[in-house]
């Protein structure tokens, strides 16, 4: 090559040749890192796979998530030490340089607050359970409790939606639009991800579509919220001289129309359209037979407990869910606010739980006496714990507690996970000791018990490929039964 | 034609390319799956290595005895070029083909990483052309030996006859036999297909090394040119048996090293065989069912047919899915199938019918819910490989269900909500091989079934409880209808979410008490403004809270209405309207429907065109003692018929609020004297203008809420 071209194309044979060979080197590599790299499959189920990757454990969740991050220390991590040194400053040694929230930052003493409530053991793992929560301390054979939860987050929105979708900024898929896109539900008549609201009494936080958001997925594929009334499905009956073979035909009609819209204008949005009034159609005929409790034995009403008759209530809402679980939905999703007890403590809590023992409980002995316990997973918990030091003006009746992100307690059932107490936090509540597990590791988790590799199971948007459990995240067998 | 140096350089990024990705294929070997097409040119490895090899021959004897005849330098390149060119070529297609053959063993590995030295070497020879002689000789020395070290590996590496052509699928087709034809040989369907996969391609019809050739019965029994192969011999054992049996690392294992090997069943497979005889003839149905040769050649059978079904082709399952039942394998790659029905009120059997296809690979049934008879019990009696099934709420009788016991694979069963009592459930359970069952039954509670529990200790029964001895409250009826206002009449419905609740209500203001009070059935219908209390009451259950609510019969309306004195400006909201507009505040006192005073006294003006009679006004007002809203002190009436001179009507005073009264709309009412007409009426509503002692707003004025005026 003359010096003119040369240096036009910047090119010569040295570099020309060293190009080429780490260029074709890098495809043999390529193909060996990808397999199947040039098999000309389709880009997606390269990367995703079919779903599930392997035999699922679960095949359905219920989440009961518990809005407003429920105190820890008053329900499931018992310490004593606490109760010792009531009214001590918290040391810093313990505290480590944690950061504060703006609520407690500006307070002079981070005097310690044991809790006000009594524990004891109960079962044969001995999990400690506090004297608030009876029913569920009675099922303690069932849970696979995990004391050692931590995340970053601080505050409740970032904290919610990190534990929705896996990341603390907004606008990603949440767990039950991952589920409904990975694996739809088992009933064509339901949709895939519901979601119903509870409020307690007490310091309630609260809760946003943002949470059940589809983010960039197909809209399908957000949860459906019901209503907390006694019509949890508005407008559900067809109006007074339309039948349902009028019904057939109108949306027969309408759905070619918006098939002529999406030809022209190609918006995806239009077949999510046409899907959510067919599912809208389909769900006429199943929602009222899972709504009515008509035909539901008093045996089930009773162990449920009195609110559950009561539209709206947390009680319904997980009766209802048990309906829609065993009807085929996949994921339910329950929240229930009030948890937030900055202050106030001792008070507002014994309300929550009174509000969620009896009804949490009913649901899995109910799951368990049908057999479909272990098929379904349930989850139970906040979005972070509270804190061991007293938020405002300490005194023996009464405290409050702010937020505390580095460890906190959820509990499972079902599902394939295994019973028992697992992970530990240091005398003072403060920290984790043993088998620390991140809001990653605990999606990863329930991936994995729903069949799924939570890193191959991905989605590509704007160029990079997401997933739910972001960038990290590891599996944690010791939960696995 | 190009020139001699334009070829050479083609020939030098060749080679730039073609080295380093055989250095890395070589590396990672193991990770690599090549297509069809590679896995083709892999196999001109064998014919296309001659070329390197006598080449690399004679340029080594070059190097070393004709150094002094050197042809010019460039031709030496060209030729060394194409010679490289060649070895790496195929060195990359050697590759390509050990993956195919599932070659394994030492002898690969030095036979694969010899090719490559060879491919370096003989690329190395370019540059070396200037160096000293004696370097080359020694260069050409080395290459010799790697040469003739790698091809001797390569030649005990022989194929078999299927050098060229395209290759087949998987499965060598030939004649894999009925397992249910019942004239089928042990030989035909287990010695046969083994042979043929393993031993064919040097022992048979184009190739008999040893010139023994194994493809026929007679050719089997004629052995090799050293005798027999079957009979044995005075050391106990035939030729053929030794030889299988012989350890890998011995030279005269068959099949040799490299070559695919047998699979622990196939040899055992072929040490019964001939342990028993080596019988061409003996039938596989003549074995007992448990004779482990049977049970061996069954499953090679099976896997041999799996795996012709099972390469990513097992059978869609879209015909078996619909809006009311979903058919799915377990997971991605599983031949295993769970199906799950919902809609009872939709369930049709021909979808259960259906199944049938797939009777044998259904490993799960969820029918909760299901309308079911014995007729469907029949369908699922098929489904031999079911292992968990679901029947809660089926509307079945126990004694139907016992048949399932004959599923010998079923091991979970759920259904609760099938009522039995403890000896029927006793009879189910014996001679049950299930190991986990879940029942509630409505006639026999947990305490009752325990001594039937305690006779099967291997089946972990979950009982439901019946929770018979626990008594609740009943929740709250609730009224159909929002409002509260109504002209003419009105149809009250009241219903509750429980079946079998008993509805007793009053209109008179009383209590309603559950022996004496009326019983809802369809409707209540009201006339007047009455005060509605309802309760709820059912065998078994605490009875509920009171329900209250007032329904006003919406008065006369004033043909104009206006407000002397201004409400408070925070509840203006549509000023006198807000009045006669039929719209009750409810207990919400910011919803926009209220008026509300407290520095000074309500006074308005309802007028009409002419004279009208009236007989009463009563005002509806809100109460909440701890927000400072009392109720009203006082009406006052005044009536007029110019709309400047009013005289007075009537006046009545109202009891003061006390700290108990509760939080909540109530009606305040003045009575007309009889006769009582005017064009205008004048009224003045008073609030309490101190506050009581016992209050924490002790002597500041109370505020007075109004929302509607029914004049009648």
């Amino acid at each position: 090559m003359n010096e003119f071209n040369e240096h036009i194309l910047n090119q010569n044979r040295r570099k020309f040749l060293t190009r080429l060979s780490l260029g074709v080197g890098g495809l043999a590599l390529g193909s060996l890192l990808i397999p199947g790299l040039f098999e000309g499959k389709k880009e997606e189920e390269l990367f995703t796979g079919v779903l599930p990757h392997f035999a699922p454990k679960a095949k359905r969740i219920i989440y009961l998530f518990q809005n407003g991050a429920p105190s820890q220390l008053e329900l499931f991590d018992y310490k004593p030490l606490l109760q010792k040194m009531q009214g001590e400053e918290l040391p810093e040694s313990i505290r480590m340089g944690q950061r504060l929230t703006g609520m407690t930052s500006n307070q002079a003493k981070f005097p310690l607050a044991g809790s006000k409530f009594s524990f004891a053991q109960y079962g044969n793992n001995g999990a400690w359970f506090s004297e608030i929560l009876p029913h569920l301390a009675g099922l303690s054979d069932e849970l696979c409790i995990v004391k050692s939860m931590f995340t970053e987050a601080i505050n409740h929105d970032p904290a919610l939606t990190f534990f929705q979708t896996g990341a603390q900024v907004g606008n990603r898929p949440s767990m039950g639009s991952w589920l409904s896109y990975g694996l739809g539900s088992e009933n064509k008549n339901l949709p895939a991800f519901c979601v119903l609201l509870s409020k307690g009494k007490g310091n309630g936080q609260g809760v946003y579509s943002k949470l059940w958001s589809n983010g960039f997925l197909d809209s399908i594929h957000q949860g459906v919220q019901f209503s907390s009334g006694e019509e949890p499905v508005k407008y559900l009956t067809d109006p007074e001289f339309i039948n349902r073979t009028d019904r057939r035909a109108m949306l027969d009609e309408i759905s070619a129309l918006n098939n002529e819209a999406y030809k022209n204008i190609g918006d995806p949005e239009i077949v999510t359209k046409i899907q959510q009034y067919e599912l809208a159609y389909r769900m006429q005929m199943a929602v009222p037979e899972i709504t009515s409790l008509q035909n539901e034995p008093e045996s089930i009403i009773k162990m449920y407990g009195a609110d559950c008759l009561v539209p709206g209530t947390y009680a319904a809402n997980c009766l209802l869910a048990r309906k829609l679980s065993e009807n085929g939905v996949r994921f339910v999703q329950l929240y229930h606010q009030g948890w937030d007890t900055h202050g106030n403590l001792p008070k507002e809590i014994e309300g929550q739980c009174k509000d969620v023992d009896q009804s949490s409980a009913a649901l899995i002995k109910d799951l368990k006496q049908r057999g479909l316990l272990d098929e379904t997973l349930v989850i139970w918990g906040g979005e972070f714990g509270r804190t061991n030091y007293c938020q405002g003006k300490l005194t023996p009746d009464n405290y409050g507690r702010d937020h505390h992100p580095r460890c906190f307690t959820i509990f499972m059932a079902g599902g394939g996970t295994k019973p028992g107490v697992f992970g530990e936090t240091d005398d003072f509540g403060y920290n984790i000791t043993k088998l620390p597990v991140h809001v990653h590791d605990f999606q990863a988790t329930v991936m994995h018990l729903m069949g799924i590799d939570h890193e191959k199971f991905t989605f590509k948007n704007q160029g990079r490929r997401y997933r739910l459990t972001d960038v990290s995240g590891k599996v944690i067998p010791d939960l696995i039964a | 034609m190009m020139s001699e140096k334009k070829i050479y350089q083609i020939l030098d990024w060749c080679l730039w390319i073609l080295n380093p990705l055989l250095i890395v294929l070589a590396i990672f070997s193991n990770k690599i799956q090549p297509g069809l097409f590679l896995q083709w040119m892999g196999k001109f490895h064998p014919l296309a290595l001659h070329f390197p090899i006598v080449f690399g021959i004679l340029i080594s004897i070059y190097f070393l005895f004709f150094q002094n005849k050197r042809i010019p330098v460039e031709t030496e390149k060209l030729l060394l070029a194409t010679n490289a060119l060649f070895a790496s070529v195929v060195a990359v297609f050697g590759i390509l083909l050990s993956l195919q053959n599932f070659y394994d063993g030492e002898i690969i590995i030095w036979h694969k990483w010899g090719g490559v030295a060879i491919a370096i070497l003989s690329w190395l020879f370019i540059y070396i052309l200037n160096f000293k002689i004696n370097f080359k000789r020694i260069l050409a020395i080395l290459f010799l030996i790697v040469l003739i070290g790698s091809t001797h590996k390569g030649a005990q590496i022989t194929h078999g006859v299927n050098a060229l052509s395209f290759p087949e699928s998987a499965n060598p087709a030939s004649e894999v036999a009925n397992t249910e034809d019942s004239t089928a040989t042990i030989y035909q369907l287990g010695v046969a297909p083994i042979l043929n996969q393993k031993c064919i391609s040097c022992h048979g019809i184009d190739k008999s090394k040893a010139n023994l050739q194994l493809h026929t019965p007679e050719s089997i029994l004629k052995g090799s040119e050293n005798g027999d192969i079957l009979k044995s011999s005075l050391k106990g054992e035939s030729v053929f048996h030794k030889r299988i049996h012989l350890p890998m690392e011995d030279e005269e294992h068959m099949p040799p090293d490299g070559k695919l090997q047998l699979t622990p069943d196939e040899l055992r497979i072929l040490t019964l065989w001939i342990k028993s005889g080596s019988n061409f003839e003996q039938r596989l149905g003549g074995l007992a069912k448990d004779d482990s040769l049977y049970l061996l050649v069954n499953k090679y059978q099976a896997a041999a047919n799996q795996k012709a079904s099972l390469n990513f082709n097992l059978p869609g399952l879209e015909e078996f899915n619909s809006n009311y039942c979903s058919v799915n394998y377990l997971f991605n790659g599983s031949d295993e199938v769970e199906v799950n029905f919902f809609q009872g009120a939709n369930y049709n059997r021909e979808n259960l019918k259906k199944l049938e296809k797939i009777k044998s690979s259904i490993v799960s049934l969820n029918m909760q819910g299901m309308p079911l008879t014995k007729d469907d019990i029949d369908i699922v009696l098929q489904f031999s490989n079911l292992r968990k099934v679901n029947l809660n709420s089926t509307g079945l009788e126990i004694g139907s269900l016992e048949r399932l016991k004959s599923l010998t694979k079923l091991k979970s069963v759920s259904i609760s909500g099938i009522d039995f009592d403890e000896t029927e459930f006793d009879k189910f359970l014996d001679g049950a091989k299930f190991t986990a069952v879940n029942v509630w039954s409505q006639k026999a509670g947990k305490k009752q079934l325990e001594k039937v529990i305690a006779k099967y200790p291997d089946i972990k029964i979950i009982v439901g409880d019946n929770l018979d001895d626990e008594v609740m409250k009943i929740s709250n009826p609730t009224i159909a209808q929002d409002s509260t206002v109504f002209s003419g009449r009105l149809n009250v419905k009241l219903k509750h979410l429980l079946k079998g609740t008993v509805i007793k209500y009053t209109t008179d203001g009383s209590e309603p008490d559950s022996l004496k009070s009326s019983e809802y059935t369809n409707s209540i219908i009201l006339t007047e403004n009455t005060v509605l209390k309802i309760k709820a009451y059912k065998p078994g259950w605490i009875s509920s809270d009171v329900v209250q609510r007032t329904f006003y019969k919406s008065g006369i309306q004033p043909d104009t209405i206006y407000l002397i004195t201004d409400p408070h400006p925070k509840y203006q909201n549509d000023g006198a309207k807000t009045l006669i507009n039929f719209q009750l505040g409810e207990s919400n006192t910011s919803n926009g429907e209220w008026l509300a005073y407290r520095d000074y006294n309500m006074e308005f003006v309802a007028g009409f065109n002419q004279q009208k009679p009236l007989k009463s006004v009563t005002i509806n007002a809100f109460t909440d003692i701890g927000a400072y809203i009392f109720p009203i002190k006082s009406i006052t009436a005044e009536g007029s018929n110019d709309g400047k001179n009013f005289e007075n009507i009537a006046k009545v005073d109202f009891p003061d609020g006390k700290e108990s009264d509760p939080r909540g709309a109530g009606s305040f009412s003045c009575n007309f004297p009889a006769g009582t007409s005017y064009r205008y009426f004048k009224f003045t509503v008073t609030n309490l203008k101190k506050l009581p002692p016992w209050h924490r707003g002790k002597g500041e004025p109370a505020w007075i809420f109004v929302d509607e005026l029914f004049l009648n």
